[in-house]
């Protein structure tokens, strides 16, 4: 009888775990599913699609990467710290469309520099074709 | 008031319920699958946050271009952006190798920019 007393005594300490358990597996669920988001930074070139040609009457800057990793720009060779300035000094027009044309056996990385330059001078929409072999 | 304890149902089984499968649908809806290639990004000083719930594509340093874990072909691209977005106009990640050839990303660009509302390329985090 006084042992009968104290099991029902210890009952009624004992802690149900079944709810812990649940939070603990929606937890751990979250966690994983948090751990598997890709959160990516990069560049975005937003180009305009060419519906209004009649809006570009001038050139647009045109950037020409190099198999060799050069950039060149109407011809002569420039530094990639030169670009942001060079876009910065553009007429307001060319802004909105800036091309870098990229010879096959440049490198990717240079190009999105490039791009990467431009858009801190300010340019709007970048466009990258690919040249010709 | 015995009787009343049994009469009353126990919510708390329910709410553990639904807060399952809340999150599940928050998770399926963002859930991407990955170009699974390892690459390595170019730098950029520009570089913003890119939307979570996105088309990825990677470019690799050999020139190959991957989706969701295989190899696929240059003119794949669209169809399967079609196939991933489902409607939904997802913008579209491109992974690219920092050493991969420059004239094949803009082909891969100039082809996903048929199907997605914009088109990102992805970088390392600026310093």
């Amino acid at each position: 009888m006084k042992r009968r007393a104290h099991s029902l005594a210890s009952d009624q300490a004992e802690i149900n775990v079944s709810p812990l358990i649940d939070m603990v597996f929606i937890l751990l669920i979250f966690f994983i599913v948090a751990t598997s988001f890709v959160n990516e930074v990069g560049i975005t070139s937003q180009y305009k699609d060419s519906a209004s040609p009649s809006s570009q009457p001038n050139t647009p800057l045109t950037f020409e990467l190099s198999p060799s990793g050069q950039i060149l720009q109407n011809g002569t060779s420039i530094g990639l710290e030169e670009i942001a300035p060079l876009v910065r000094n553009a007429q307001e027009k060319s802004k909105d469309s800036i091309i870098v044309r990229v010879s096959p056996g440049s490198k990717a990385g240079l190009a999105t520099e490039v791009m990467d330059q431009a858009i801190r001078g300010g340019a709007k929409a970048i466009k990258m074709s690919p040249l010709p072999k | 008031m015995e009787d009343q304890e049994d009469e009353s149902i126990n919510v708390s089984p329910l709410i553990d319920v639904v807060f399952i499968l809340l999150i599940f649908f928050i998770v399926s809806a963002t859930f991407v699958s990955l170009p699974g290639v390892e690459i390595s990004r170019p730098n950029a000083q520009t570089a913003k946050s890119l939307q979570k719930n996105s088309i990825l594509f990677a470019v690799t340093e050999e020139d190959l271009i991957y989706h969701g874990g295989t190899e696929v072909q240059l003119t794949e691209v669209p169809t399967l952006i079609e196939a991933a977005s489902k409607d939904r106009n997802k913008p579209v990640v491109i992974q690219t190798d920092q050493w991969a050839d420059a004239a094949l990303l803009a082909k891969v660009i100039a082809q996903a920019r048929k199907k997605a509302p914009s088109v990102s390329i992805a970088t390392r985090k600026p310093r």
